[in-house]
């Protein structure tokens, strides 16, 4: 790969430096908040929330309140809930506002508060929330005194209560801000700014945002900790066509075989990820199911027979009914099916998936690495719906389209786009989860998903080979500071095939490892850089290869790999003993064998290099990736370990069998690793990690029980 | 052979749309532990679906079933929910002739011209079937209690005698020689088993398996358990209960469920798999053997219905009947002069068991298919009930106007 002109997503206000050059848009651009290169030479965030909120809510001394219109329904009173306790600290009031008789969303959101913030914080929060209602014409008198500011509308999708609505807060309040949480309508029908979450509304980041020019309330929502997503202003947004859009393929499956609501769920959620019937029945049917019929009602008249709802949904949006049966009909017939009807439901599900997502493409909805993105962090998506359709290739999504035409001829007469699936080799497509940015000297490697799998090694090996063909010797691994709020370790679905197959588990132990050696060993500098507020498991795994770990004050470092149980088979049996003084080898044991994650600053000299304030930890880590600074890089014994302990005093017993199996062989893993030279330990903590991969402990541990949850579909 | 005028013009069974479960001895399967509503219309979906029948498709449901079932009050509508199709109907009941009964109805319900698409669905399940309390003033216990199933085998209140007695006075009527009587049953395993051999009975009936509250397996209904080979010799030697009756003799307690369609003449082309093979009604009769006679009532029912169409036996390409003792098929030679060698060349309820609902509808698929397989031609099928009733219906199966 060259290093290629910075592509701008289509809703984006992308903040081109001339100096920086990236595998592709850093997706913090399109929050024209600049790329993440930029962060670290500038030593500081690009903004923050106090100037922010002060942009949109007045200064300290005249700061106007947020309102939340249609509070007690599901999405308002998450949202007020939400953010309600990010904007109280600033001094924003919060008004859930909605009818008298509605029943009461907001309390219900209570218990989840105190088990966030405690009772103390908790309290606090709802003090700062007013609840008014109002008789959907006229606002009550005492809004007036709250200064609103900002509108969060999020009533019955209507449009024309919704623009009358607006109007009436116009009329009372001239200049106030308006964002529509709508999941279908478009800012240009609505008039208004969209800021669409996704469920579940208390604790889902993620804001699909439609600006119809620069403003402020992005950002503000990135300031607050949240991850707006910028896309284009198109019908239903990126989440719905791909939600609904799954919903409705599901729903024509059931209806061309009968298949009932709750198999097809457990088959999509094998191959794909999420259980949409399901998804529907805990949102609450009465109103999921409207709103899906709307965002496919509104698609359908937009673009054809390809979104038309199923007579099934049309009814739905009526009764509410639930997809599943009720408890005293659990199901009673299963569904076994033959290797024919796997693929016909296969084609029944993928092809039209495949087909929006195209449409979607060719309309430029959004940053790849967002459409990408959005299926994972909203919608259940193990993998991304670029990933997935990267994986296959284009012939393959095309092949897969086309057959599913031949089942649903009238869909074959709506948009279909095989053209947009052209660019699949450049790197907007090739890197969805990891991108690179260097400026002649530094690079910075971001990763943007929050676990780690094979599709991120693969990006991450591409983006250490651009850096190096860029001749770039420095560099710096981090988050994205956007998508990424926190880094969790290995995705364990990766390792399902590894408990059948020896080879699976060697492929993975071997691979990732040689992966993160690469950051030891191909690099004059390498400098980890922790962001958010925890690394764990595989993160940790590769980011301690890196020559330093510099990480923001209150960040959280584990493995929880024992609770599991799997081995930490990118070197963690080994590596960190070897970096760190034989005292603090009983730390570095203690957490291997119990899971308990300690804080960065608890672990400086041992694990973490550096610590501090988020902007102190920028300027730290850019320091040390261009030489300066007088940090000692903490060395590595790359020979025989002698004296490893074998047990950790005081250390609490196991609490099952399998964690108990689980610490023999990460003890086992760590003496045989340390007996012999940095070289040689490779690639046998891999097969030793691979082989307990295969192991009775760890098939009937969670990861055990997780892949036999979704192979028994 | 007269002329015949069909019996519902309009109707039409659409060939392969069919299915049955496999029918395990009671107590023996699964299917001991469910809601057999429930499972019906569940599996009724499933086979549905393995024979590209999309379920809304259906515009009415006809059920059948003989022993209550939680929640049968609320009938055919629930069952159709349990299939996932939102669709009325309604439930119909004649004891061992339900399933016969049964799809007559659902050509009742095309011919009449409202609906295009009728599903026809049987079941019962025998085992553990419900008790039933009854307060009875004119009884000297004042309330009476009655095992469905067996109490009833026991004890038909209007002669007060069991139907295995019914069994050896017909035999005794008849002069019955028992050795005919094995003879007839040493026959019926064997057509049995190699029907099943040969595969014929992979095309009618269906593999389920069955899921536990957890979700988790609880067990694959493939076979007709309880059913084993048995011997001449081993009949022989078998106690006799009543005349000519011993237990290898006699149709055991089952389980099961069996559905079909029967749609308009546009429907069947649009639904069948062989859009050129035709399924008509040809004409039905009912006839009551006195008191204590059951299992000669089949015969006169087919004599009745023969003689009614101007059709002999000659005339009919395919024969089987439900029939719970041997006896029936020696008193059935009889009185129809139809040696009981020309029935049942896949099988019969004799051998595989007896659900009671669905019997007579597995008896019409197999007879169906049966047909099919000769080229199309006359199906008779027939059976007795509670109460000493005998049915009877005809079918014609044609191919592209070839029958």
């Amino acid at each position: 790969m060259t290093p290629t002109a910075r592509h701008l997503a289509p809703a984006a206000g992308a903040t081109v430096t001339a100096t920086t050059n990236a595998m592709r848009t850093p997706t913090l651009e399109t929050l024209g908040l600049g790329g993440v290169l930029d962060l670290f030479r500038r030593g500081a965030l690009p903004t923050d929330a106090g100037a922010l909120v002060e942009r949109v809510f007045g200064r300290a001394n005249e700061r106007g309140s947020i309102v939340i219109s249609g509070a007690s329904g599901i999405v308002g009173a998450g949202k007020t809930m939400q953010l309600g306790s990010r904007l109280e600290p600033y001094g924003v009031r919060t008004v859930a506002l909605d009818f008298p008789g509605a029943p009461d969303g907001i309390g219900r959101q209570y218990p989840g508060l105190v088990q966030a913030f405690g009772r103390q914080g908790a309290a606090r929060v709802m003090a700062n929330i007013i609840r008014l209602t109002y008789d959907g014409r006229r606002l009550p008198d005492e809004l007036k005194a709250l200064k609103p500011r900002f509108l969060l509308e999020a009533i019955p999708e209507i449009l024309e209560i919704k623009r009358e609505h607006y109007r009436v807060f116009r009329e009372a309040f001239p200049g106030i801000e308006i964002r529509s949480v709508t999941s279908g309508f478009p800012a240009r029908e609505l008039g208004v700014g969209i800021a669409h979450p996704a469920f579940p509304h208390e604790i889902n980041k993620v804001y699909e945002t439609v600006e119809s020019g620069p403003s402020a309330v992005p950002q503000l929502l990135w300031s607050l900790g949240l991850i707006p997503v910028p896309v284009s202003d198109d019908w239903s947004f990126v989440l719905d066509v791909l939600f609904c859009g799954i919903t409705l393929a599901a729903l024509r499956a059931h209806r061309a075989t009968n298949m009932p609501y709750w198999k097809v769920d457990k088959l999509v959620r094998r191959r794909v990820g999420p259980n949409p019937f399901r998804a529907h029945d805990a949102i609450g049917a009465q109103g999921a199911d409207f709103l899906t019929w709307s965002c496919l009602h509104h698609l359908d008249e937009t673009y054809g027979a390809l979104f038309t709802p199923t007579p099934e949904l049309v009814e739905r949006k009526q009764t509410g009914q639930n997809w599943y049966p009720p408890d005293h009909f659990r199901p009673l017939v299963d569904w076994t099916l033959s290797d024919a009807e796997l693929d016909d439901f296969e084609v029944r599900i993928l092809g039209p998936v495949y087909q929006m997502t195209a449409l979607m493409l060719k309309e430029r909805r959004g940053h790849l690495a967002h459409v990408n993105a959005i299926g994972e962090l909203c919608a259940q998506f193990r993998k991304g719906v670029l990933v997935m359709m990267r994986e296959a290739g284009p012939e393959r999504v095309v092949k897969t389209v086309e057959a599913y035409h031949r089942l649903d001829p009238a869909a074959a007469k709506s948009a279909w786009h095989p053209e947009s699936l052209a660019d699949m080799g450049t790197p907007e497509w090739q890197q969805l989860y990891v991108n690179a940015e260097h400026d002649g000297t530094v690079g910075v490697v971001t990763i943007s998903r929050e676990s780690y799998g094979w599709d991120v090694d693969r990006e991450l090996n591409r983006a250490l080979d651009w850096l190096k063909g860029a001749r770039i010797r420095r560099v710096i691994v981090t988050g994205d500071f956007h998508l990424s709020t926190q880094m969790v370790g290995a995705d364990t679905a990766e390792f399902f095939d590894a408990l059948d197959t020896l080879d699976a588990g060697l492929a993975i132990t071997n691979g990732w490892s040689r992966t993160a050696r690469r950051l030891w060993d191909e690099f004059e500098v390498s400098v980890a850089m922790v962001p958010g507020k925890r690394c764990l498991g595989g993160m940790l795994e590769l980011l301690m290869h890196c020559h330093y770990l510099v990480a923001v004050e209150d960040a959280r470092f584990g493995w929880p790999e024992i609770t599991l149980p799997v081995l930490p088979g990118m070197e963690g049996c080994h590596w960190p003993l070897r970096r760190s003084k034989r005292d603090d080898w009983p730390r570095v044991l203690r957490m291997l064998l119990t899971g308990e994650a300690v804080r960065a600053r608890d672990a400086l000299g041992w694990l973490v290099d550096a610590t501090g304030p988020i902007d102190e930890a920028l300027r730290t880590a850019w320091d040390l990736a261009n030489g300066r600074g007088s940090l000692p890089r903490r060395g590595l014994e790359s020979g025989v370990l002698s004296e490893v302990p074998n047990d950790v005093p005081g250390l609490e017993p196991a609490d099952s069998p399998g964690s108990a199996a689980g610490r023999a062989a990460i003890v086992a893993c760590m003496m045989q690793s340390c007996a012999v030279d940095a070289t040689r330990a490779l690639p046998l903590q891999a097969k030793l990690a691979a082989e307990f991969l295969t192991s009775k402990p760890c098939r009937d541990g969670r990861v055990g029980a997780e892949a036999a949850r979704l192979r028994g579909a | 052979m007269k002329a015949t005028t069909t019996m519902f013009p309009r109707a039409r069974i659409p060939y392969g749309t069919w299915g049955s479960s496999y029918f395990p001895a009671w107590q023996s399967s699964p299917l001991a532990e469910v809601n057999i509503g429930q499972f019906a219309g569940e599996a009724m979906a499933r086979i549905l679906g393995m024979r590209r029948v999309p379920k809304h498709e259906l515009e009415y449901l006809v059920i059948g079933s003989t022993i209550p079932w939680h929640w049968k009050f609320w009938t055919a509508p629930l069952v159709a929910s349990c299939m996932g199709q939102r669709i009325p109907g309604y439930h119909v009941e004649q004891a061992c002739a339900t399933g016969l009964q049964a799809v007559l109805l659902g050509g009742a319900e095309v011919e009449s011209g409202s609906k295009d698409v009728v599903g026809v669905l049987t079941f019962d399940r025998t085992s553990d079937s419900p008790v039933g309390v009854f307060p009875e003033r004119r009884s000297h216990q004042r309330t009476q209690t009655i095992a469905d199933v067996w109490d009833n085998f026991g004890f038909d209140p209007a002669t007060g005698k069991a139907m295995i007695a019914a069994a050896g006075m017909t035999a005794r009527k008849y002069k019955i020689d028992r050795r005919e009587v094995d003879d007839i049953a040493a026959l019926r395993y064997q057509q049995y088993f190699e029907a099943k051999d040969s595969g014929f009975l992979d095309r009618v009936l269906v593999p389920l398996d069955l899921l536990n509250v957890a979700g988790r397996p609880l067990g694959r209904v493939d076979d007709d358990t309880g059913v084993r080979q048995i011997s001449l010799g081993a009949l022989r030697a078998q106690r006799e209960l009543d005349t000519c009756v011993t237990s290898g003799t006699q149709t055991h307690a089952s389980d099961g469920m069996a559905t079909l369609l029967v749609t308009s003449p546009e429907k069947a082309r649009e639904l069948s798999p062989r859009p050129e093979i035709q399924i008509r009604f040809v004409g039905k009769s009912e006839a009551r053997a006195e008191p204590s006679l059951m299992p000669e009532a089949p015969a006169l029912a087919v004599r009745k219905l023969l003689e009614r169409l101007g059709l002999t036996v000659h005339d009919v390409k395919v024969a089987k009947n439900h029939n719970p003792f041997a006896v029936n098929d020696a008193v059935f030679t009889k009185v129809t002069g139809w040696h009981w060698k020309d029935l049942n060349h896949t099988g019969c309820s004799l051998v595989w068991g007896h659900p009671q609902g669905p019997t007579l509808t597995r008896v019409l698929i197999e007879a169906l298919e049966e047909a099919v397989d000769l080229g199309g031609g006359y199906v008779l099928v027939f059976g007795c009930a509670a109460g000493d009733v005998g049915i009877a219906a005809l079918f014609e199966v044609s191919e592209g106007g070839r029958s």
